[in-house]
């Protein structure tokens, strides 16, 4: 694919996560977007990190987009392929650095639901997928990600059902739970990155993207944005060259990077 | 099993002491459903009423699913949705009508297969879905409808850590995941304390062992005894293997036990865990086989697009499962030996053992009309 296509929300998306990944860093990856960053970090500059997958595989060799975290894309060549409850271990005594999870509705504070759409669990207006690692994932990394498209429907007040400790209700309630770390250290999504103002923590305007004004991403919010002192920088764009990398090396098939039609 | 006698440790049946906020949430009010999960001191008494020496387990899929596959069974999930699962001993419950069913494990595949067929009516759930190609709509409809009811909510890692103090033998555990989240309001079994060994505050949550009743785990070689290897990810199995009252094992070969020995790997299962062992070459088809074979990709993209509604699902699932006699029929469906050449290719292609060149991993969305041929 070449690179003098316009560049999709997706891939936007994809070039941020990956530069939020430092190298030498081991990080545990989920389904979807995420991968895609991670893979696009290796490849360019980050090729020390290290790949760590909840149902095992670590380190994999990469030659395709995996299509499952259980796939042989994912441990392919592993070194080591781990149970599942020492995967998640490894995050729990420590030894894993940055974890990046999705969502379908994320609240104020970064916590996030992936149960249900709708408050009433035994009859919901959707059932979603369940934790999955989610949680695990969210409890017990050091630095945890969130990565998703952003609207008024997803980014709301109160989550429907919390699969995924955030701040809960800011200040210190998330140390008051016992949880190992800090909260969310990011929300990455189409319209921007926000991070989390330290005292209240509450989701705070970080960097928009380009074309996006701080109104807009606040439309795109049910619930106010904080807004960051001074002006707002504007996330940098991926160079053709990151572009080409990506659509040609990272996701040649278009798996993740197409939008859906 | 053989009526070995065994010291019962006591006469009446233990009373749990459920979360309480869960039962209410999720309106379980006769809480005895909840109980053989748990039970780990029967589940110890089951097994230790079993025949412990190394003897021949071999039988048919068939006789093995009547025999150790009961009504009412806690159902365990092995392996990885479409990794390395025992898909074949699935439908081999279905085709035998195995009724209310409890499904439990990480993720949940039983669950889809199992609920839009009404064999599955209660379920302790932690993923259902088929990751990035989405939700499993069914599950959703049916939990609406009342057809299954979730038992209870886990995470992940909280339900393998469940498994793990069950194969450890250990009553239960404690987790630092689960904390603050709603999952621990609709777990009757999880419970939020403080760390016994802290006098500074250190709260904790507790999860007890978790003993299924069956599971069928397929692995690519075991012995007569039950001894298994396997390459790929375990995920829970070994966990499991050791945690269930009953197990299954489903393989592409049985082999001699001196192949187990001089194998590098060695066994990863150990026979003793270990009711009946069945040779079923492709046995995780349609899912993928490490080492074997690449999932059935045109019966998976289709079945996406099945889950749309019951009828066209169930319809979908009769034409695969319930209309086909055994793994053979399935194959032939797929496509024959010219399916086997292409999946094996692709599957040592992706797993690095042969060059790629050549072999598509592209996808290709099923649409109305699509043919196996359309998507190998």
């Amino acid at each position: 694919m070449s690179s003098d296509k316009p560049m999709n929300p997706l891939e936007m998306l994809a070039y941020i996560i990956a530069k939020q990944i430092e190298d030498h860093e081991v990080v545990y990856i989920g389904t979807g977007i995420p991968m895609v960053a991670a893979i696009l970090a290796k490849k360019t500059h980050a090729p020390n990190i290290t790949f760590v997958y909840e149902s095992g595989g670590q380190d994999p060799e990469h030659l395709e987009m995996p299509w499952s975290v259980g796939g042989p894309m994912t441990w392919r060549k592993s070194p080591i392929i781990m149970e599942m409850a020492y995967s998640f271990a490894q995050a729990a005594t420590g030894l894993i650095d940055k974890g990046f999870l999705g969502f379908a509705q994320i609240d104020m504070f970064g916590n996030a639901n992936t149960h249900q759409i709708g408050t009433d669990y035994l009859n919901p207006k959707v059932r979603l997928t369940g934790s999955g690692g989610n949680n695990d994932v969210s409890s017990l990394v050091d630095k945890l990600i969130y990565v998703g498209l952003q609207d008024p429907n997803k980014f709301l007040k109160k989550v429907d059902f919390i699969t995924s400790p955030g701040w809960l209700e800011g200040g210190e309630s998330r140390k008051k739970a016992g949880l190992l770390n800090d909260g969310p250290v990011a929300v990455i999504t189409s319209a921007g990155v926000y991070d989390f103002e330290p005292s209240t923590k509450r989701m705070r305007i970080k960097t928009l993207h380009p074309g996006v004004s701080p109104e807009l991403a606040q439309l795109a919010s049910g619930f106010e944005l904080v807004r960051p002192e001074g002006e707002i920088p504007v996330t940098e764009r991926p160079s053709k060259e990151i572009l080409e990398i990506l659509r040609n090396e990272v996701d040649p098939n278009g798996l993740f990077i197409s939008m859906p039609s | 099993m053989p009526g070995k006698k065994i010291k019962r440790d006591r006469e009446e049946a233990v009373i749990f002491d459920y979360n309480q906020e869960a039962l209410k949430n999720l309106q379980i009010e006769d809480t005895s459903i909840l109980d053989r999960l748990v039970d780990y001191r029967q589940a110890r008494e089951e097994r230790q009423r079993k025949e412990h020496y190394q003897r021949d387990k071999r039988m048919s899929l068939k006789e093995a699913v009547a025999e150790l596959v009961h009504d009412g069974d806690i159902w365990c999930d092995g392996a990885f949705g479409y990794v390395k699962t025992g898909l074949q001993g699935y439908w081999e419950i279905l085709r035998q009508g195995k009724k209310n069913l409890q499904a439990i494990g990480s993720p949940n595949t039983n669950m889809s297969y199992g609920i839009p067929f009404g064999n599955v009516k209660y379920c302790h759930s932690s993923y259902t879905g088929a990751e990035m190609r989405g939700i499993d709509k069914s599950f959703s409809r049916n939990i609406k409808s009342g057809k299954v009811k979730i038992l209870s909510d886990w995470s992940h890692g909280l339900m393998a850590l469940g498994f793990k103090a069950a194969q450890l033998g250990m009553p239960g555990c404690f987790s630092k995941q689960g904390l603050g989240s709603d999952m621990v309001r609709f777990n009757p079994y999880l419970k939020v304390m403080q760390n016994p060994m802290s006098k500074e505050d250190d709260p904790v949550v507790f999860v007890p062992a978790l003993c299924p009743d069956v599971i069928i785990i397929h692995v690519n070689a075991a012995d007569k005894y039950g001894n298994c290897r396997f390459y790929g990810p375990a995920v829970n199995d070994i966990a499991v293997a050791a945690a269930s009252r009953r197990v299954i094992i489903t393989c592409e070969e049985i082999v001699s036990n001196y192949d187990i020995r001089y194998h590098a790997k060695g066994a990863q299962i150990p026979f003793n865990n270990i009711d009946a062992v069945v040779e079923l070459p492709f046995g995780a088809v349609p899912g993928y086989m490490p080492g074997e074979y690449y999932w059935m990709r045109y019966f998976w993209e289709k079945l996406f697009l099945m889950t749309q509604d019951d009828e066209t699902y169930k319809a979908y699932i009769k034409e695969w499962i319930l209309d086909t006699k055994d793994v053979n029929d399935v194959i032939e469906k797929a496509g024959g030996i010219e399916w086997i050449k292409k999946s094996r290719r692709r599957a040592r292609a992706a797993e690095g053992n042969i060059d790629p060149e050549g072999v598509s991993f592209v996808y290709r969305l099923w649409e109305k009309g699509m043919d196996t041929k359309d998507i190998d």
